[in-house]
């Protein structure tokens, strides 16, 4: 019987995530299944907490396992804390009179830990459940001692039992079986529902799950801003290898811009010979756009046998580079531009001007002089308008200028990370002789490199699994700050 | 192929058949244009990038990018979509290239070449001999539209503000004013017919003709309101495309009442620095839209004069000028008390240069 489940088990998706780590079609009962992956993760470090999160299980189990996290000492540890002062504010905010500021911040407090302790106490609740269903398995008590289970009320209902005196609890399954006049037929029936039982009830907690592990996850400040995405081909000794990969990778951005649904506009095109492309940048618009794009900054290797180009002459494998940069696109609020501060090259400047002159080079020059920082735009014929293209380049730049001030007194030693640091570092390799994708941030390959390229699926898995890769690790900095915190 | 087929045609046929030397096939060679169906868009860019810097054509790479591109359906050459550039190009196209730049290597001006061009974002037919809008005079609107901005009671109200352009040319300020204050009303006046038909054009290509009233006139002829009224037939072309011969008295009875603003771009070029200017501006703009007589003032001059009687009580003028006339306007202004108008500011254009004034009329 029990074999069966194990099996039944294995193929339902929700509990995919534990199972699939060691499937012991060995063991007898189901529960020994469970308690073994609980074993497995406390054997291997019971010390170091943070080694056990970054090392062994975020590559060994496979990432939607967040009751694998849930298991986690630290994480329940965090959360009856947080529990607690959430009862605490409670008490303090109803009883306790305290003045005006003090109250704001408790109740913003309150308000913030509010959803979370809701997750906490239902989660409680699901996994009593869970318990009392496993106990009913293993020892056929009074069905009226579950209250909690809605077999208990369907078997009840179904069978016309009389409830039994909860006083006065049965002592051996025969007794049950007596009473409640079960025979062999009703006690399959009875499997079934449980089995029933336990896939809603496992279900169900694995949303909680799901939806505290997304409560817990810090909010990024800049995620539903828009971008401005650049491209710039790399250098090699010869060749442009890099200057085709560079339009190829522009190329997949403006695909996954459609896929999503996004508004692709182009500030700047600067193309190569041959066909390809030296630098470029585009402004993204749309919902969470940098949300999903801001782990796509960094360097993108590409290793080929070129097809076409001048490297195409001798058929060795080439080895090139291209670096993305995703800048999130500021409010005008965000960041205050000083006229003084600024000066603008046209090419009008030589000469008379005005009426005197009839030039149709209408490209704009901005230099931001305490920076710097200089945008040059020549995407319209109308000067006011490269202007304005300008200055929207200039700010975002500023912005991400800001940004990096507030990243940088964070230290942080995640693996996904957005700002110059990352900036330099080599993030993925597409193989094209070997025909896969890497990014070695998360050890992700991919294969079909054309597929990948075209910007669609492929590309929108990888985010995915970033994204929640980068919220795993945000959720173990959190822990491990609370840790040393506590001590 | 071509050449060197002619090449092994020269050869065959030995050099008694042309007379001239065995390098023939070079010296006699022409500058071809690529054969259709082999070129693309970079190719064609820098092949007449090339032809027009030998001819000692200003902005020779400008030129033919805008040229490409406008062929090819884009306004410049760097919004062309990326797939574009290596295109081969049809024969039509190529053909279309070639007489375009024929024109530019007469000097005509690009944007009569594509016969339209870029203002404040807004896209206008461009024909000669009317005016080309310059890029100082976006910075004129710019300025029009933030002070309109702040006097919140003139926005809002259906027909305000009322504007009057005077030397409208093309229609480039009255029709980028009118796309942006939706609730404004243009009075546009141009002594030349055909800047008439054109800001007409414009007006309908971007349906604003409802709101702008476009009028022949000659401003400077007669400085007196009353002969000027009399003496006149004013052709009235409004919404509707119906040109309505209308006569009227005088200013003053016009239907349409005292302006807020009057907006301007003069012709302000001292008549000595015209036979300086650019064979483009020289040879196909109209004269009349850059010579402001001796001393660049004689058309700000007459607007200054007029303006009294047509604005309202602190209405504003906003004029682009020439850098040396901020100081001239001003003696000027104060030689003449009787009108009762005040320089009140004085902008500089993105180069630095005093290019725009602000005068406010105060008094009775």
């Amino acid at each position: 019987m029990n074999r069966h489940l194990c099996v039944w088990l294995f193929r339902h998706p929700s509990l995919n995530g534990y199972l699939q780590c060691h499937i012991q079609l060995h063991s007898h009962q189901f529960r020994q299944i469970h308690l073994d992956t609980r074993l497995q993760v406390f054997r291997q470090n019971r010390n170091c907490i943070l080694h056990l999160l970054s090392k062994n299980w975020s590559r060994r189990y496979c990432h939607q396992d967040t009751k694998m996290l849930w298991k986690h000492k630290a994480l329940q540890k965090y959360m009856e804390n947080l529990s607690k002062e959430y009862q605490t504010l409670e008490q303090c905010l109803q009883h306790i009179p305290v003045n005006e500021e003090n109250r704001r911040s408790l109740n913003r407090r309150h308000a913030e830990l509010a959803p979370l302790a809701a997750i906490y106490q239902e989660i409680q609740e699901t996994e009593q459940a869970i318990e009392e269903l496993e106990s009913m398995c293993k020892s056929r008590q009074s069905l009226a001692l579950w209250p909690r289970l809605e077999c208990s009320s369907v078997i009840i209902a179904h069978f016309n039992l009389e409830l039994l005196d909860s006083s006065n609890p049965p002592t051996s399954a025969s007794q049950v079986a007596g009473t409640t006049g079960l025979n062999k037929q009703d006690e399959k029936q009875l499997q079934e529902l449980a089995l029933e039982e336990r896939q809603t009830i496992d279900q169900k907690i694995n949303m909680l799950y799901n939806e505290l592990f997304q409560s817990l996850v810090p909010k990024e400040k800049y995620d539903k801003n828009d971008v401005i995405l650049e491209v710039t081909a790399g250098r090699t000794t010869g060749g442009d290898i890099c200057q085709q990969f560079t339009r190829e990778i522009f190329d997949m951005y403006q695909n996954y811009s459609c896929y999503k649904h996004w508004q692709f506009e182009l500030l700047n095109y600067t193309p190569a010979d041959y066909g390809g492309l030296h630098h470029a940048a585009a402004r993204i618009s749309g919902d969470g756009v940098y949300k999903h794009l801001k782990y796509e900054g960094g360097i993108h290797r590409v290793q080929r046998i070129p097809e076409v180009g001048l490297s195409s002459r001798m058929q060795r494998i080439h080895t090139g580079t291209m670096s993305v940069i995703v800048l999130p696109q500021p409010d005008e609020v965000d960041v205050k531009l000083d006229p003084k501060d600024l000066r603008i090259d046209t090419f009008r400047a030589k000469g008379a001007g005005g009426q005197h002159v009839n030039k149709t080079d209408s490209a704009v020059r901005l230099v931001h002089i305490p920076t710097g920082l200089v945008v040059e735009c020549q995407q319209e014929r109308s000067q006011i308008k490269n202007k304005e293209i300008a200055f929207r380049v200039l700010r975002a730049r500023l912005y991400q200028q800001i940004i990096e001030k507030d990243k940088r007194q964070q230290q942080s030693a995640r693996k996904l990370q957005v700002g110059t640091r990352a900036q330099s570092e080599r993030i993925r390799t597409y193989n094209f002789t070997q025909d896969r994708v890497s990014d070695h941030r998360i050890a992700y390959e991919v294969r079909d490199i054309k597929e990948f390229l075209c910007g669609g699926k492929g590309l929108d898995q990888l985010i995915q699994r970033l994204l929640q890769s980068a919220d795993e690790e945000a959720i173990a900095e959190l822990l491990d700050e609370h840790l040393k915190s506590a001590k | 192929m071509e050449l060197w087929g002619r090449m092994l045609w020269a050869l065959l046929s030995g050099p008694g058949r042309r007379g001239s030397t065995r390098g023939w096939a070079f010296s006699s060679w022409q500058p071809q244009p690529p054969l259709a169906g082999l070129s693309s868009a970079i190719e064609l860019v820098s092949h007449w990038t090339g032809v027009f810097e030998k001819r000692g054509i200003p902005e020779a790479r400008e030129s033919s990018e805008y040229i490409v591109a406008h062929v090819l359906g884009a306004k410049t050459f760097q919004s062309l979509r990326p797939a574009l550039w290596t295109q081969p190009l049809t024969s039509q196209q190529l053909q279309c290239i070639r007489e375009l730049s024929s024109r530019r290597l007469q000097r005509m001006p690009v944007q009569y070449i594509l016969g339209e061009w870029d203002f404040q974002g807004l896209s206008l037919r461009m024909v000669p001999p009317v005016f080309i809008p310059r890029p100082e005079t976006e910075e004129l609107v710019e300025w029009v539209l933030e002070e309109v901005a702040q006097r919140s009671h003139a926005v809002g109200s259906p027909g305000s503000p009322l504007i009057l352009e005077v030397g409208c040319g093309s229609g480039a300020i009255s029709l980028s004013l009118l796309s942006q204050l939706p609730q404004s009303r243009v009075i546009a006046v141009d002594k030349r017919e055909a800047a008439i038909s054109l800001t007409h054009e414009n007006a309908q290509r971007l349906r604003l003709q409802d709101r702008i009233w476009i009028i022949h006139l000659d401003m400077t002829s007669g400085c007196q309101l009353g002969t000027l009224g009399t003496n006149l037939q004013v052709w009235l072309i409004r919404s509707r495309g119906r040109p309505k011969v209308w006569h009227e008295r005088s200013w003053t009875h016009l239907p349409w009442g005292p302006m807020d603003l009057i907006v301007s771009n003069p012709p302000y070029v001292f008549h000595q620095d015209m036979e300086q200017l650019a064979p483009e501006i020289r040879s196909y703009e109209d004269p009349a839209a850059l010579d402001g007589g001796e001393e660049g003032m004689d058309i700000i001059t007459h607007i200054l004069a007029l303006a009294p009687r047509l604005l309202k009580d602190s209405g504003s003028i906003f004029l682009e000028v020439d850098p040396r006339h901020p100081e001239l306007v001003s003696s000027w202004l104060q030689s003449r008390p009787d009108l009762y108008l005040n320089l009140v500011a004085v902008r500089r254009d993105f180069c630095g240069r005093p290019r725009f004034l602000h005068i406010r009329r105060s008094g009775p």
